[in-house]
Formats: C-alpha cells, sequence, structure tokens
C-alpha cells in the first residue's frame, strides 16, 4: 500500500515538474511574440529587446531550464528510489 | 528490490582523444592558412581542408567496427552525456540547418528566429516527456518501444513505415548539401558527390551501426563547431573588437538599417508562411532585418514555433540516439547538452546573417555599379550570388543584388575578405554536419526497416536472417534509393527540413504522448493516433495547395498542428472504445515509468538467453 503510494507520489511529482517546465518556456515564448513591439522599444546589449530575447533571451532560459529540470527530476527519482529500498 | 543496472565502463580518453582531433583540425587549417601565403592553388587548399578531415571521420568509424548487436544498435549503452548531447546536436541541425537556417535568417531576420527557438524548446520538450522513458525502455528503435509497449506486431511495422517519410526527406536534404558542398570545392561533378557521399554514410553506418555513427559524428560535430566558430570569430573581432559574436553584433544594426535603408528595403508586409520561407534559388532581399513580423505574421510564427518545437520533440532520427547513454539521468542530461549546442548554434546564425547582409549592403549597395568589391568576383565564381543593374541607373538596389539562400554562411569570410582557407573551412564544417546527420538519417530508416519490419514479417522467430546482415543490406539500399532519387530529383533543404518535422509532430508526437503518460492507451488507440496525424499531414500534401487556395491559408504547419490535435483525441477515443489493455501492457507501462533497474529490452533478453541455457 505505502509502496503504491511512493509510486503516486513520484508520478504526480514528475508529472508536475513536466506540466510547469512545458508551460513556463512554451508560455514565456508566447509571451515574447505577444509582446515583441512594447519590448523592442527598450533595448540590451544595443539589440531591440523583444529580438535579443526571442534570438538569445529565451534560448538562455529553455537551456537553463532543461539543465535544472533534469536535476530536478533525478531529485524527483532519488526520493522514490530511496523509499523502495526501504 | 529492483535490479540495479549493469555498470558499463566508459573509456577514460575520450577526452583526450577528442582534443586530439580538435587541435589536429585546427593545425591543419593554420597550415593551410601558411600555404595560402605561399601560393598554394585554391583547389590544393579545398581537398586538404575537406579531404583530411574525412580521412579522419572514416578512420574513427572503422576503429568502432563492431559486430556485437547491442553495440550495432545502441552503442554499448556507455555513450557519456556531453557526446551523445553534441551528436543530437549535430543531427538536429544538420547542413540543412547550418547552411539553410542562416539563409533563412539572412532573408527573413527576426521573423527567422522561430526556427532556432522551436529546436531548442523541441529539445527540452523530448527531454521531459519522451527520451527518459524510452531509454527505461531500452528498444533499439522507436517503432520497436511502440510494440513492446502495446505488445503489438502491427503497431510497430506501421509505425517503422510512417517513419520513413520524415527520415527519408531529412536522409535526401542532408546527401545534397554535403553533395553541393563537396562539388563546389573539390572540382567533381555533383552526381559523383552524391555518389561518394553515399558510400561514405553507407559506410559508416555498416562497420559499426550506432557506435561507429556515434563516434564519428562526434569528430564531425567538433569540425563543424570549428568550421562556425572560427570565421565568424574573425569577423566580430575586426567589426567590434570582441570575440563574443552572439553578443556584439547588435552594434552593427544602426549601420545594417541605414545601409537597408539606401539600399531600397522598406518594411513589408507578411505574406502566407510558405510564400513567405525563402527558396534556394537565387532571390533579392526585401524585408528590413530587424522588422518584426514582416514575411511571417505573428500568427505564422506562433504555428511555424510549435510544429517545429513538437515535431522536433518527436523526431524519430533524434529519439533513436534514446538508448544510448548509461542510465535513465545519463539520457536526461545528454537532451541538456544537446539544447545547449544547439542553442550556441541558434544564437550564433543571426549573427552570421547580419554581419553578411551589412557587408554586402554596405559595399554593394552604396558603390557604383561599375566599381563593385573584389570579392563579389569570388562570390560569382560560386554561383552564390548575381549583382545586376538592371534599370541602369548606375548604383546597385536590393531588388537588384539576387542572393542564394544557402550559400549566405559561405559568404560571410569572402565578404570580410578572410583568407579562402576560411571559406573551405566553412564548408568543410557544414559538410561534416550534413555527413553526422545524413548517416543517422539513414541509419534511423534502415536500423528500423531491417529490425522492425522485415525481420519481424520475414523470419519473426529470428532464426534464419541474421540480424546484423539484414541491417546491413537494408542500409546500403536504402543509401543507393536516396542517391539515386537526388540523382533526377531536386529537393529544398529548408522546406524538406519543415515538412519531415511537420511529419514527425503530427505522426509520432500524439502516440508517444499517450503511450508513456496515460496507462489506458491500447494498441488500437496507438494505430489510430499514428494513422490520423499521418493522413492529414499526407492530406495535406496531396490537396493543400488546391485547399489552401480556397481558405487561403492551410500550410504544412498548421496540418501538423491539426493533426496533433486529431491524433490524441483519436488515440483517446480508440483507447477507451476498444479492449482493456493486457496486463502484460499494465506491467509494461507500471515499469517503464520507475526510473530505476536494468533497461526493460536488455531484462528480457538476459531472461530469454537464461531460459535458452
Amino acid at each position: 500500500m505505502s509502496e503504491q503510494r511512493g509510486r503516486d507520489r513520484h508520478r504526480r511529482r514528475t508529472a508536475l515538474l513536466a506540466a510547469f517546465s512545458v508551460l513556463v518556456a512554451v508560455g514565456a515564448v508566447a509571451a515574447v511574440v505577444a509582446t515583441t513591439d512594447m519590448l523592442d522599444a527598450y533595448g540590451f546589449l544595443r539589440f531591440p529587446l523583444g529580438f535579443y530575447l526571442l534570438a538569445q533571451g529565451l534560448l538562455i532560459g529553455i537551456v537553463a531550464m532543461c539543465f535544472w529540470s533534469a536535476r530536478a527530476q533525478e531529485r524527483i527519482d532519488r526520493a522514490f528510489s530511496e523509499s523502495e529500498e526501504f | 528490490m529492483r535490479p540495479r543496472p549493469r555498470l558499463r565502463q566508459v573509456n577514460p580518453h575520450l577526452g583526450a582523444y577528442y582534443g586530439i582531433v580538435a587541435s589536429a583540425v585546427i593545425s591543419l587549417l593554420i597550415c593551410l592558412a601558411m600555404f595560402e601565403q605561399f601560393g598554394w592553388s585554391r583547389g590544393v587548399l579545398a581537398e586538404a581542408l575537406i579531404l583530411v578531415p574525412l580521412g579522419l571521420y572514416l578512420t574513427i568509424a572503422l576503429g568502432a567496427r563492431t559486430l556485437n548487436v547491442e553495440d550495432f544498435f545502441a552503442s554499448g549503452r556507455r555513450v557519456p552525456p556531453v557526446y551523445n548531447g553534441a551528436v543530437l546536436a549535430a543531427v538536429l541541425i544538420g547542413g540543412a540547418g547550418f547552411f539553410g537556417y542562416t539563409g533563412t535568417l539572412f532573408f527573413l531576420g527576426f521573423d527567422g528566429l522561430a526556427i532556432g527557438l522551436a529546436w531548442t524548446t523541441g529539445l527540452l520538450l523530448a527531454g521531459l516527456l519522451f527520451v527518459p522513458y524510452l531509454r527505461k525502455a531500452g528498444a533499439y528503435t522507436l517503432p520497436a518501444f511502440l510494440g513492446q509497449r502495446f505488445r503489438s506486431r502491427s503497431v510497430r511495422v506501421v509505425a517503422s513505415l510512417l517513419q520513413l517519410p520524415p527520415a527519408a526527406l531529412l536522409l535526401a536534404a542532408e546527401i545534397k548539401i554535403a553533395a553541393l558542398m563537396a562539388a563546389l570545392f573539390l572540382t567533381i561533378s555533383y552526381q559523383l558527390a552524391i555518389a561518394a557521399v553515399a558510400i561514405i554514410i553507407t559506410f559508416v553506418a555498416i562497420v559499426g551501426g550506432m557506435r561507429s555513427l556515434t563516434w564519428s559524428a562526434t569528430a564531425q560535430f567538433i569540425v563543424g563547431a570549428i568550421g562556425l566558430a572560427i570565421p565568424l570569430i574573425i569577423v566580430s573581432v575586426l567589426m567590434t573588437n570582441l570575440p563574443t559574436p552572439q553578443l556584439t553584433y547588435g552594434e552593427m544594426f544602426a549601420p545594417l538599417t541605414r545601409s537597408e535603408t539606401i539600399a531600397g528595403i522598406s518594411p513589408s508586409a507578411p505574406q502566407q508562411l510558405t510564400a513567405a520561407l525563402p527558396a534556394e534559388q537565387l532571390k533579392p532581399s526585401t524585408k528590413p532585418f530587424l522588422q518584426p513580423f514582416g514575411a511571417v505574421s505573428r500568427l505564422d510564427f506562433v504555428t511555424l514555433f510549435l510544429c517545429l518545437t513538437l515535431g522536433t520533440a518527436a523526431l524519430p532520427s533524434l529519439l533513436v540516439r534514446s538508448g544510448v547513454t548509461g542510465s535513465v539521468a545519463d539520457q536526461r542530461r545528454s537532451v541538456a547538452w544537446a539544447a545547449l549546442f544547439v542553442a550556441l548554434f541558434a544564437a550564433s546564425a543571426p549573427a552570421i546573417a547580419a554581419f553578411v547582409r551589412l557587408f554586402m549592403f554596405q559595399d554593394i549597395a552604396q558603390a557604383p555599379a561599375s566599381a563593385l568589391p573584389s570579392w563579389l568576383n569570388d562570390l560569382n565564381l560560386y554561383r552564390l550570388i548575381l549583382v545586376q543593374d538592371a534599370n541602369g541607373d548606375g548604383t546597385i538596389q536590393a531588388s537588384e543584388l539576387l542572393v542564394a539562400r544557402d550559400g549566405v554562411a559561405l559568404a560571410l569570410p569572402m565578404a570580410a575578405r578572410l583568407p579562402f582557407v576560411c571559406t573551405v573551412l566553412v564548408a568543410a564544417g557544414g559538410m561534416a554536419i550534413a555527413l553526422a546527420a545524413a548517416a543517422s538519417h539513414l541509419f534511423t530508416i534502415a536500423g528500423s526497416v531491417a529490425d522492425d519490419v522485415v525481420i519481424r514479417l520475414a523470419d519473426p522467430q529470428g532464426e534464419v536472417l541474421p540480424r546484423l546482415m539484414t541491417a546491413w543490406v537494408v542500409i546500403a539500399a536504402t543509401a543507393l534509393g536516396a542517391a539515386v532519387f537526388l540523382a533526377f530529383a531536386n529537393i529544398d533543404l529548408m522546406h524538406a527540413g519543415i515538412m519531415a518535422l511537420s511529419f514527425a509532430a503530427a505522426t509520432f508526437f500524439p502516440v508517444l504522448l499517450l503511450a508513456i503518460w496515460w496507462r489506458r492507451c491500447t494498441w488500437l488507440g496507438a494505430l489510430l493516433a499514428l494513422g490520423l496525424g499521418f493522413g492529414v499531414a499526407i492530406l495535406e500534401i496531396a490537396f493543400g495547395a488546391r485547399v489552401g487556395s480556397s481558405y487561403g491559408h492551410l500550410t504544412t504547419v498548421i496540418a501538423a498542428l491539426i493533426g496533433v490535435t486529431l491524433g490524441l483525441i483519436g488515440g483517446l477515443i480508440g483507447s477507451l472504445l476498444g479492449p482493456q489493455p493486457s496486463a502484460a501492457e499494465a506491467n509494461y507501462f507500471e515499469e517503464l515509468r520507475d526510473p530505476g533497474g536494468e533497461a526493460l529490452y536488455d531484462r528480457a533478453r538476459q531472461r530469454s538467453t537464461a531460459a535458452a541455457q
């Protein structure tokens, strides 16, 4: 029974992490695309901000999210694996 | 307690080996740059810079030869994450991305950024939704995973056949660009170059399968990175005094915008997506680089992004590499490395496009037609540009400057007046990436057809047909087919790439999502998801133009998104209305979602081997 509960908890946390990461990444792209004209009024490193975010800023964020989510998932898996061992 | 995974030894000298490869390529470049100053002919320089690395790739592939089935199909499951990430990035970008994406950015500027962004986001999705579970399954091909998940030979065979269109389109595009570069710089005919490229990738795929692919593609990735980085960094130092082009090309925007205005480029209105994407033929640039949504509408930008994101996440040629690392965690990390490498390329490509545009519009558009810069002769020689004072007013306007999309990356060192070896370096780098991608697509098609179709249908018990020999024959036949196709037909790199990702999204994204994340999904739902997604993509290609003329807006990209939606609905309905999943399917799903332990396929093999003894 507790094993099943541990498994369900692991699945739930895994699904939440995946959903959160995907929603944040796609949401950030959608938000920048929707507000590009406004963002381009500002500058960053001599780039128009909207252009910079699509050309580099979001890429950096998505790569960071890839590494972060991989580590977060490892922590979730380790916690699950330890609960199984005992 | 669950069985622990086997410990797999990783070669501790890999870093040293590939450090030597990188040093050797850079040393060769420096030597040839000196020899160029001594007056060596361009032909000899080009041959040395293209053929020596080529020999290196073939030597590495030969050194990684194998007759072991696990090595042949899964590289022994001991590839470190960084190396697998490098190969994944090479396969995703490919020669089509290397040359096609930089060219697309040259013409579309801001509007082309959706593609690079989608590649990176697609890898994030793949790493979260599919790859770790495919590693746990341990199947050698994507169709094999689906077959094992649903305990269905029909699903396996159908999936194998449906992955042919995306992988074949990409294979043809990669062979074409590698052959074009060879024909351009090695003074051999295009047909001969196609045959040579087909033989090379066949050799790499046959001698060691996934193992030789992995280690030769790592070297090719290094050469590709050097080929892109060195000329770009030199140009950046010349233009901005800093060796960080990604951060400094923004300084060029003010002079670029001025030059574009003088050359007669004014803000444009968006067109339909298919028409807006530049074709490979010489054409003028008509849209300001920085103008947002001047060629592609905001809606098309989003749909293109979504379609390519889903297509990247479900691309069979990437997912087939999901079993090559030592563990589920390593596989996840390798996707993160791949995203980093792809993002580095995606952040560099706009810098190339911006620099080339600046050189062209500053040097050509402002000079009198009778005194054009000398570097133009080089570009003319390679048919990368065509300048004509059509209206006879004595100056060259943007509309009179025709540029070849796939030659923009090559134009950078020429327009910056760098030594000729830098131009060949870009070609050799792009060719290396194209060869890595082509060999991978070839292996994806042939490995699956051999293992999932031929053996499953002709010899299900595996008693007559030797597994590796069947794969060798299918690899050779597939490469021959692709070469013959390209000898008679033409294919546009970027359009083929977008179509392939659209196919992958429509066909495989729904079924993978349901198979991995929904316990109740059954073989019937899987077949419906595969069939509906693929059907919509095929219908759009067959009848899209007709529908498009009536409704004005149906493109391959939108059809793919419709395919994904219908595939998901079909998979849900088919699974709910059909029979319940069997106990074996339910057990497989439970074990698939458990992150620890040995790969399911390996465990099953160990059991069957033990039973046979």
